[in-house]
């Protein structure tokens, strides 16, 4: 038996020592993202998405007939365990490219990798100054902040243009919201309007009273919030509860349905700025949203659509290296493959549920429209959705 | 052998880091004190190797040093360390028990906060793009496997010097070793400031391994696991942080074709060595050694 055992592991050994070696159908596609601890909530939301992609394109006969496989790894929501996932899916699993990690941290810790062994990797959720320069391997299709967060300031002037002056407060422990308010304040210089104070809170704090009792004292026609679901949503419910009657604008933290519970019907009137809305009108996002209504019955959540769109772009980048090619993916060995679509992916524009986009040269996403919405609530402060301003 | 220094290089470096760690915090221990300091110094050290290596006023300082400049910064990360950790270890070792964990958590949130706020360690995103000492991850072994062998001569040497009895005493009765004369305080520091010294420097040598740092390294969090570490492991002995932390830190990794169960695994692993073995695991052993080591007749049989 122990005999055995050695033969064994000398075979996995050498197996790893393989130099051409080809892609073997299915297609295996890495997914590293977070199903553990407490960063699982949006890996859960990219998983999600990534597996409504799988299916999809698998009908559509995946890549010209070949299907595609997802191979999903949990990065937890640490760099170590980030770098583990990507180092698995790349030596162990054979994947042709990757898509992850969830937070931008863990982009920084495991980028570099994948950059280094040549796998390429497209980051659904990484909206941080830096990322796609980790190398030339590296992508993504989440639009960074300073795209997105303006468009919500502009729509507020839109609604009130009296405002003069504003209030800005921030989850200073995220590193989202943190990189998040440093936009908000430049579009707020740039626009001309004051911003009378600067408040931090962390995502962990309950009680706001400081803050909210700072802002109401400024006397300020706007406030800007860039936090988390949790606290993001119970700092705005103090802010009204307060006495605040001014015009809040969200963060990206604010965009899910997870906040409604938070601040009930506190939360009617936020403004939040989105990347992705499910009233996109393209066939793509129609068949996406269809799929997530049949199975979870509601709208899906900017995360997965996100995560969708990472895999679309894998799977017609790999249809782009056929037909570069002239070669079945499976003809051609891993190494070639990983470079040609890292390629590949750079070339032409995808329609996707975010709408149309391309990645620049340095991998960076070019999105066309972004969206502001505006929370809902009913009556009794229980459901609650986002509508769409113009 | 390529393709499993692939698989697994990573995890065995991390291993023998957690292993460091949780000897970082076995300093305090065989003085008898339970300080949750380490993380702190960890992240300390990390923040300054990253600073040194990524700080545009250090340029020239590179360009001059070459890769000596690692050296170089584990020993300013060290030195940093020991200082903070005779400034903060006077006043705090006061403390006794659980007001001392109390202390040193407060501690670690405390450079939390600062690290999140200051401009040069780069808010909550942190510092990314940091050079690299080694190309594959695993070489990064070359580093981490000398100290932890340096360490373990230096914690067998210290057990049998008079600073290591000096511990002990303390560890066992600070009343009674103070009346045999015994300085408790200065002992106790001391050893706290190996401790820090000893998280700085694996620090400093972390942040090339995960190519960025920020604020979530060296959480309340990770406290809690190299506290476990040495508890499961077993804290009369140095071979049981080693233990636990090698234990510990792999089986999540280990049972990654678990999936979600893994998480499971190693919360039964925690659980039931808590409850069966409370001397930890290195003590169970060390116990069943003499059980069986030991012939019948001297343990009372007919």
């Amino acid at each position: 038996m122990r005999k055995l055992g050695g033969i064994t592991l000398l075979l996995t050994l050498c197996a790893g020592t393989v130099y051409a070696e080809n892609v073997a159908p299915p297609i295996p596609v890495g997914i590293a993202v977070a199903q553990t601890s407490n960063v699982a909530l949006f890996g859960q939301e990219q998983i999600i998405g990534a597996k409504i992609a799988e299916t999809y394109f698998n009908i559509k006969k995946g890549v010209n007939g070949t299907p595609i496989k997802l191979v999903t790894q949990d990065t937890g929501g640490d760099e170590a365990g980030a770098i583990n996932a990507v180092q698995n899916l790349i030596s162990k699993e054979k994947v042709v490219g990757i898509v992850g990690p969830t937070l931008s941290q863990q982009a920084f810790g495991a980028d570099p990798i994948a950059n280094r062994l040549q796998v390429p990797v497209i980051g659904p959720s990484n909206t941080a100054k830096g990322v796609p320069q980790i190398g030339e391997y590296i992508g993504r299709v989440s639009a960074p902040v300073a795209k997105v967060a303006p468009y919500a300031v502009k729509q507020a002037l839109k609604q009130n243009q009296k405002i003069k002056r504003v209030a800005i407060l921030y989850a200073q422990n995220d590193a989202f919201s943190s990189s998040e308010t440093v936009t908000f304040q430049e579009t707020v210089k740039n626009m001309k309007l004051e911003t009378v104070t600067v408040q931090k809170f962390m995502t962990t704090d309950t009680d706001f009273t400081t803050q909210a009792t700072a802002v109401l004292n400024a006397n300020v026609d706007l406030v800007i919030v860039s936090g988390l679901a949790a606290d993001g949503g119970n700092l705005v419910k103090q802010l009204r509860q307060l006495g605040y009657k001014g015009i809040v604008i969200g963060g990206n933290g604010f965009n899910t349905a997870n906040v409604f519970s938070v601040c009930g019907s506190n939360c009617d009137g936020i403004l939040v700025a989105q990347a992705y809305s499910p009233e996109a009108d393209n066939p793509t996002n129609k068949a996406f949203v269809a799929a997530y209504r049949a199975a979870y019955k509601k709208d899906p959540p900017q995360f997965s659509a996100q995560a969708f769109t990472a895999v679309q772009v894998f799977v017609e980048g790999l249809r782009k290296v056929e037909a570069a090619t002239k070669k079945k993916i499976t003809q051609l060995d891993l190494a070639t493959v990983r470079t040609e679509l890292n390629k590949a992916l750079r070339k032409g524009s995808y329609i996707t549920p975010l709408g149309e986009i391309s990645l620049d040269k340095e991998g960076d996403i070019n999105q066309k429209t972004f969206y502001v919405s505006q929370i809902k609530m009913d009556s009794a402060g229980k459901v609650g959705k986002f509508v769409i301003v113009k | 052998m390529e393709g499993f220094l692939q698989n697994y290089g990573f995890l065995l470096v991390t291993l023998v880091q957690q292993a460091l760690l949780a000897l970082s915090l076995y300093f305090p221990f065989m003085a008898g004190q339970l300080s949750l300091a380490s993380p702190g110094f960890y992240a300390l050290g990390g923040y300054i190797a990253a600073i040194m290596a990524t700080v545009d006023s250090c340029a020239s300082l590179r360009n001059a040093l070459g890769w000596t400049i690692f050296p170089l910064e584990w020993l300013v990360a060290a030195l940093v360390s020991g200082i903070l950790a005779l400034i903060v270890g006077i006043p705090s070792l006061r403390l006794r028990g659980i007001y001392l964990a109390l202390g040193t958590i407060a501690f670690v949130e405390i450079l939390r906060v600062l690290f999140l706020n200051l401009d040069i360690t780069g808010g909550a995103i942190g510092i990314f793009d940091i050079p690299q000492l080694f190309e594959e991850r695993w070489s990064y072994i070359l580093i981490f496997g000398p100290l932890l062998v340096v360490v373990l001569l230096f914690i067998h040497r210290l057990q049998h010097s008079r600073t290591g009895r000096a511990f002990k005493a303390i560890r066992e009765d600070e009343l009674a070793a103070g009346a045999m004369g015994i300085n408790p305080t200065y002992y106790k520091v001391q050893a706290f400031v190996i401790g820090a010294v000893l998280a700085g420097i694996v620090g400093a040598m972390s942040a090339p391994l995960l190519n960025t740092w920020n604020a979530r390294q060296g959480t309340f969090d990770a406290s809690v696991s190299y506290l476990a570490y040495v508890l499961i492991g077993g804290s009369r002995s140095l071979w049981g942080p080693l233990l636990g932390a090698a234990l510990l830190a792999a089986l999540p990794e280990l049972l990654r074709p678990l999936r979600d169960a893994r998480l499971i695994m190693n919360g039964l692993v925690l659980v039931v060595a808590s409850i069966y073995l409370p001397h930890g695991i290195v003590g169970a052993l060390s116990r069943l050694w003499s059980f069986f080591s030991t012939p019948s007749a001297a343990r009372g049989g007919e």
